[in-house]
């Protein structure tokens, strides 16, 4: 049973995990539904938390496995890179307004932008440039080595630029 | 390749996300809902009593497993069912006490439930009321709407947390995943929005009028979100 001081440190991260869940869903009531569901699996498996490690890192390690399992990314048919990123975008919420629609919802080009990027890419992005987790954290997270974090970095941002220098060119 | 000092761009743009994205905060509800289940947790001196009342769960289970299973279509077809029946009513003797105002607050508190954006109606689609009802065991709300040939649509939202989508009636509309069920000769699109299980309700479900129905419920779905009060 988890203690009541871990979860208060739990809630200490809510406000950056519903940040991060809607980013990742783009939709508010499904982030609602992913914070729930990531705090109820953290304190179920309080157990399995290793005291002295990042309990920021496992709390959002935990959202994005959910985000997965629930939306079943795995099951899209698409062809991959050698970094496991799709190579064009796809709807990652499929009960939700499709991406046209949600992107023009977005406040600036910067958003814009990023929400036409894959997953992979855009939770890298968050969680090492807007959270500031060391890459060790995102690779934990993300479930792959520091090297394709960085690599992911990369290609991300490259994508970004030219997703920017295309709104800017409008 | 990496993010270090040799590539100034790259720094350049990750300060700008970090600077420049609008951060989402926590709705209160959601912290709320979050703490309770703490609390409930919280509550783990129960375990013990608990575990003696397993015991005799486990008895009642036996029980139970002779009896026929309920799959996740039994429980949404329940629904239905209370839902096209309200449906009915309402194209028979209207609404019992409609309001005009699906955020009154007579309404929330009846039916606990609030609804933060409600559809009121369009060029297709003319809001008739809003009521608060009580179907199948569970508080809820009915809209009602008419379109231009007189025909009923019934938009009602019910306290169902956890309610299983049957994934086989789900369909693809505009970029939404409704499960279109059928009873009685009324067709419902169902779909979940957080712990509120969705229901719009018509006879409009013939194959040639589906593109119809599908596009009431775009409009309603887009524009209402009902969320427990």
């Amino acid at each position: 049973v988890p203690t009541p001081e871990f979860e208060r440190e739990c809630l200490v991260h809510l406000d950056a995990l519903y940040n991060f869940a809607m980013y990742l869903t783009r939709n508010p009531p499904a982030a609602d539904d992913l914070v729930q569901e990531t705090y109820l699996r953290a304190f179920r498996f309080a157990h399995r938390f290793q005291p002295g490690t990042h309990l920021r890192a496992w709390l959002f390690q935990i959202l994005r496995n959910t985000f997965l399992t629930f939306y079943r990314v795995g099951e899209r048919e698409v062809a991959v890179a050698e970094d496991g990123v799709p190579d064009w975008d796809v709807p990652m919420f499929h009960d939700a307004p499709d991406d046209t629609a949600l992107v023009s919802d977005a406040h600036t080009d910067l958003e814009r932008a990023l929400a036409r990027l894959p997953e992979e890419f855009r939770s890298v992005l968050l969680l090492a440039e807007v959270e500031g987790m060391p890459l060790e954290d995102v690779a934990r997270i993300m479930g792959c080595p520091v090297g394709t974090v960085k690599s992911r970095i990369f290609r991300a941002k490259e994508r970004l630029r030219g997703l920017l220098r295309d709104y800017e060119t409008r | 390749m990496n993010r270090d000092e040799s590539e100034p761009p790259d720094e350049a743009l990750g300060r700008r996300l970090a600077s420049e994205l609008p951060r989402y905060r926590a709705p209160a509800h959601v912290r709320a809902a979050i703490r309770r289940a703490a609390r409930g947790r919280e509550a783990a001196w129960l375990l013990p009593a608990l575990s003696a009342l397993a015991t005799a769960a486990v008895f009642t289970l036996v029980l139970l497993a002779t009896l026929p299973a309920t799959t996740p279509e039994d429980v949404v077809q329940e629904l239905v069912d209370a839902v096209v029946a309200e449906h009915s009513r309402a194209l028979m003797w209207g609404a019992r006490r409609a309001e005009l105002t699906p955020a009154g607050t007579r309404l929330m508190e009846e039916s606990g439930i609030r609804l933060d954006k409600a559809f009121l109606g369009d060029d297709r689609l003319t809001f008739l009321g809003a009521e608060p009802v009580y179907l199948a065991w569970r508080r809820g709300v009915a809209l009602h709407y008419v379109d231009p040939d007189g025909r009923h649509v019934t938009y009602v939202a019910l306290h169902a947390p956890g309610l299983p989508l049957p994934e086989r009636q789900r369909m693809q509309v505009d970029g939404f995943r409704p499960a279109l069920v059928k009873s009685a000769g009324f067709g419902a699109w169902v779909w979940k929005h957080g712990d509120v299980g969705c229901f719009l309700v018509s006879d409009i479900i013939s194959a040639a009028e589906l593109g119809r129905f599908k596009d009431y419920f775009v409009r309603v779905r887009a524009g209402t979100e009902p969320i427990v009060y």
